[in-house]
């Protein structure tokens, strides 16, 4: 099997590297055949990476530890759940498992238009090969996941050396979460690929119009979203197993994930200028590029060891192949650019600051000051150490000071941006959108102070958080009581029905309320308490409302650990609430020890157990107690932005209507009449005509 | 029977003292001083954490390090002469914010100068396409007085809803 699934990859990277010769040849040609098999050759990489998944997920299910990827990530104990989640353990599986979903997503790509864009296509099926080539000389070169165990014997035969155990999972990973955050966060870095493939498509292609911004928006959306759940994953995974009480650190592979969901986030923003009004074309080509090559240098960072982190587990000498790949694609989009640089002049130009153009650009430069203190602070130890020799840290204060101003600058433009009027927006229309969410913010915010809230950005951020609240239900309120009053049917229907009509517009509140929903939960961390005891049998502590009564301590075990485990009675007002069992264990195939922590999760707050350890003076167990207000406001403000990002990417009902008409006629036809005054209650007529407005 | 319930014990006890050996040493910050002093340094382990956050499985490094910050905070040393003697046992590196002069002030001022930079070019290319703007002579495509008539039409109706 494992020649199997060596010789799959080998015929992946044979058909990448004839994908992108081909499709070469194709664009050059014009040979339509050359250009189709090419595209062919695309499609059945997946097919083949498929196969070396599934091989090497076989000999994890096995338990045959002649692999010595195998045996280093898995044992005959673990669960078949962690067996399956081991393929991407460590580097080579996780290497391999990348390429996978990147080729699914190239799969999806070209089958999904190959009888589309056929000026465009080519391009993108190259493009698409050529980061595959890279990843797949990796899969068979560099990191193979399939590397036999054995060697020579004496006689000069060759021997595959089986060992009876493996030394079994990274304990961090054995956690259920393990097994969908990193895919979750890979289909969201590989995601991007399809952008960047299209991007570079419509440049070199000179592709005319806005129409690969069209066919990418989908395909970015999915991308962000995975990224956002991702990230939100593996914020969730830090706060239940490294048990420090936290959920984000600024440890450099958080900040790599963050990097591009932000250009993400400022390009699926900027996009909607190019659409609307022609403008951003050169920014927007080059927030794609940027975002792909921040995913790349994302993947590089936390696998090359050039910077120091407790989540890099595979660290490796590939830094030098990621940077040179790196360095290559950045000199191709900067030559792609510069011989295309005419075909991206701006068809407008801002008419007013107070727009809604202006409030993507502010949004953009925010975004973007935000990326670029994010990355400074994340690569400066490596330049410091670089020009200075001294090895400094950056840590979590330095991007909380320079963060928090700038991400509550963008909670201030989520409220505002949507509601400014494209082109010029009148005092008037200020006025009447913003007045009342104004006021509520302001009192929201003294209210606040009257109960205690005395700190600057607590305050402000929950002034920022009403205020971006009460404008998104305003917006929904305004709509909806039109359709309410025009239509006879309730508020609620008529929300509905709103939402429905422009599922791209009321899909981005829904995902701006979430963001809020977000923002609300990580400003409960300025009000974290924690309290650290070593503590006996009958003894307690006190943490906010919360009395922690130690009951007991015992080492219950299973096939895969032992473990310390206390048993806490939690009190409240002398009444007993719940038991917790705070745990820490040690893997006895690794000898790895880890913390389970014991959580109570409240929308108003996390009660946050740890057994530290045992005090080496005294030999009692301590118990570190934490409180953690509003924790969980997170994770629900993570759900909101899915539904809202799947909501977006639903089809407006409107598109449906415009739809079934024009599929009996041509587009053409279809528009020439919405344009010749056909009567507007005619869905042909009327749809057209109002998706220009509304598509927001 | 008493040689298993021997070996059972030797078992029991062998576990108990593996487990002892692999437990996590941990220590309980004596003073709100040295919680604060701890919360600007960084654990040297390699967990990359905070070193009054740091409870790093099996981290034995956060132990000591938290202890030498009670026993210095106990003395009565200065926070300065507290945070030098960290420095010069562990290096810079141990500081969780980098120092605000020479080289390494470029931390923190870039974040700031970066977007100021990015606003005022912003700004420059703003006041260039009004200018351009005002400038251009008014034109573009001839729209019919019917389609002209019809938007008017859309907007009153919109409006009256």
């Amino acid at each position: 099997m494992d020649i199997f699934g060596s010789f799959a990859l080998l015929l992946a990277l044979l058909a990448a590297v004839y994908a992108f010769a081909a499709g070469i040849a194709g664009i050059l040609t014009r040979r339509a055949l050359l250009t189709k098999s090419a595209r062919n050759a695309g499609m059945a990489v997946f097919g083949l990476v498929t196969l070396a998944v599934a091989s090497l997920e076989y000999f994890f299910f096995t338990d045959n530890f002649s692999l010595a990827y195998v045996s280093e990530h898995s044992n005959r104990a673990l669960p078949l759940y962690y067996k399956f989640s081991a393929l991407w353990a460590g580097q080579e599986g996780s290497l391999l498992f990348w390429t996978w979903l990147l080729s699914i997503y190239a799969f999806s790509a070209l089958f999904l238009n190959r009888k589309k864009h056929p000026e465009l296509m080519p391009y993108v099926g190259v493009t698409l090969a050529a980061v595959q080539i890279f990843f797949l000389t990796l899969n068979n070169f560099v990191v193979s996941p399939f590397h036999v165990l054995g060697g020579m014997d004496a006689s000069g035969a060759m021997h595959v050396a089986r060992l009876s155990e493996g030394s079994g999972l990274n304990p961090l990973l054995q956690y259920y979460e393990m097994v969908i955050h990193p895919p979750i966060l890979y289909l969201g870095y590989t995601g991007f690929t399809v952008p960047f493939a299209f991007a570079m498509a419509a440049l070199l292609g000179r592709y005319p119009g806005e129409k690969w911004i069209h066919i990418t928006r989908r395909w970015t959306m999915v991308a962000w979203c995975f990224q956002t759940v991702g990230i939100l994953l593996g914020a969730h995974w830090a706060y239940a197993v490294l048990g420090w009480g936290g959920y984000w650190a600024w440890d450099p592979v958080e900040n790599a994930a963050l990097l591009p969901w932000i250009t993400g986030t400022a390009f699926l923003h900027s996009v909607m200028m190019q659409e609307k009004r022609g403008m951003m074309r050169v920014w927007n080509v080059w927030l794609v590029f940027v975002t792909f090559m921040l995913c790349i240098l994302g993947t590089s960072l936390t696998r090359s060891g050039v910077v120091s982190s407790v989540h890099a587990f595979a660290e490796s000498s590939i830094g030098g192949w990621f940077f040179t790949f790196l360095g290559i694609t950045f000199l191709v989009c900067l030559a792609a650019w510069f011989k295309n640089r005419d075909y991206l002049r701006s068809d407008n130009q801002l008419d007013s600051l107070v727009s809604r153009e202006s409030s993507f650009l502010f949004n953009n430069l925010i975004l973007l000051a935000a990326c670029f203190a994010v990355l400074w602070g994340t690569l400066f130890p490596v330049l410091s150490e670089a020009v200075t020799g001294n090895k400094i840290s950056v840590g979590p204060p330095f991007f909380n000071k320079v963060n928090v101003p700038i991400a509550l600058f963008l909670l201030f433009l989520t409220g505002v941006g949507p509601l400014l009027a494209w082109r010029k927006t009148s005092y008037d229309a200020l006025r009447r959108n913003f007045a009342w969410p104004l006021v509520g913010g302001v009192v929201a915010g003294a209210v606040g102070f009257a109960f205690g809230f005395r700190q600057f950005y607590p305050v402000i951020c929950l002034i920022l958080s009403v205020f971006v609240t009460l404008t998104i239900a305003a917006e929904f309120y305004r709509g909806a009581r039109v359709i309410s009053a025009r239509d006879g049917t309730n508020l609620l229907t008529a929300v509905g029905e709103l939402t429905m009509r422009n599922t791209r517009r009321y899909g981005g509140y829904v995902v701006h309320f979430g963001m809020v929903l977000i923002f609300i939960g990580i400003t409960g961390s300025a009000f974290n308490q924690d309290i650290q005891k070593e503590m006996a049998i009958g003894q307690s502590i006190q943490i906010g409302p919360y009395t922690i009564l130690c009951q007991n301590f015992d080492q219950p075990s299973t096939d895969n650990y032992t473990s310390d485990r206390a048993t806490l009675e939690v009190l409240r007002n002398g009444k007993s609430e719940m038991m917790l069992y705070p745990e820490h264990r040690v893997y006895i195939a690794s000898q790895v020890p880890e913390t389970m922590v014991a959580v109570e999760s409240t929308p108003l707050r996390d009660l946050y157990v740890v057994y530290a350890g045992t005090s080496p003076e005294t030999g009692k167990p301590v118990i570190h107690a934490y409180l953690n207000p509003l924790v969980k406001w997170i994770w629900f403000g993570g759900i909101v932005v899915v539904l809202g990002t799947g909501l977006a990417l639903f089809p407006d009902r409107r598109a449906t209507l415009v739809l079934r008409p024009a599929t009996e006629k041509s587009w053409g036809d279809a528009i020439s009449q919405g344009a010749s005054g056909t009567p507007a209650t005619s869905p042909v007529a009327s749809a057209p005509i109002r998706r220009s407005g509304a598509d927001d | 029977m008493s040689r298993r319930l021997n070996l059972s014990l030797g078992v029991c006890l062998a576990v108990w003292i593996v487990l002892a050996a692999l437990a996590p040493a941990a220590h309980a910050q004596a003073t709100p001083r040295a919680k604060a002093l701890g919360a600007r340094l960084k654990c040297v382990c390699g967990c990359n954490q905070v070193l009054t956050a740091c409870n790093h499985v099996g981290c034995t490094t956060s132990h000591a390090m938290l202890k030498e910050m009670d026993d210095r905070v106990a003395r009565g040393d200065s926070d300065d002469v507290v945070l030098q003697s960290f420095i010069q046992e562990y290096g810079q590196t141990v500081l969780v914010d980098p120092p605000k002069t020479g080289f390494t002030g470029l931390v923190w001022i870039m974040p700031i100068v970066a977007p100021l930079l990015a606003l005022y070019l912003i700004w420059e290319l703003v006041r260039r396409w009004r200018h351009k703007a005002v400038l251009a002579p008014a034109g573009g495509p001839a729209i019919s007085a019917d389609l002209i008539e019809r938007a008017r039409r859309e907007a009153d109706k919109e409006e009256n809803e």
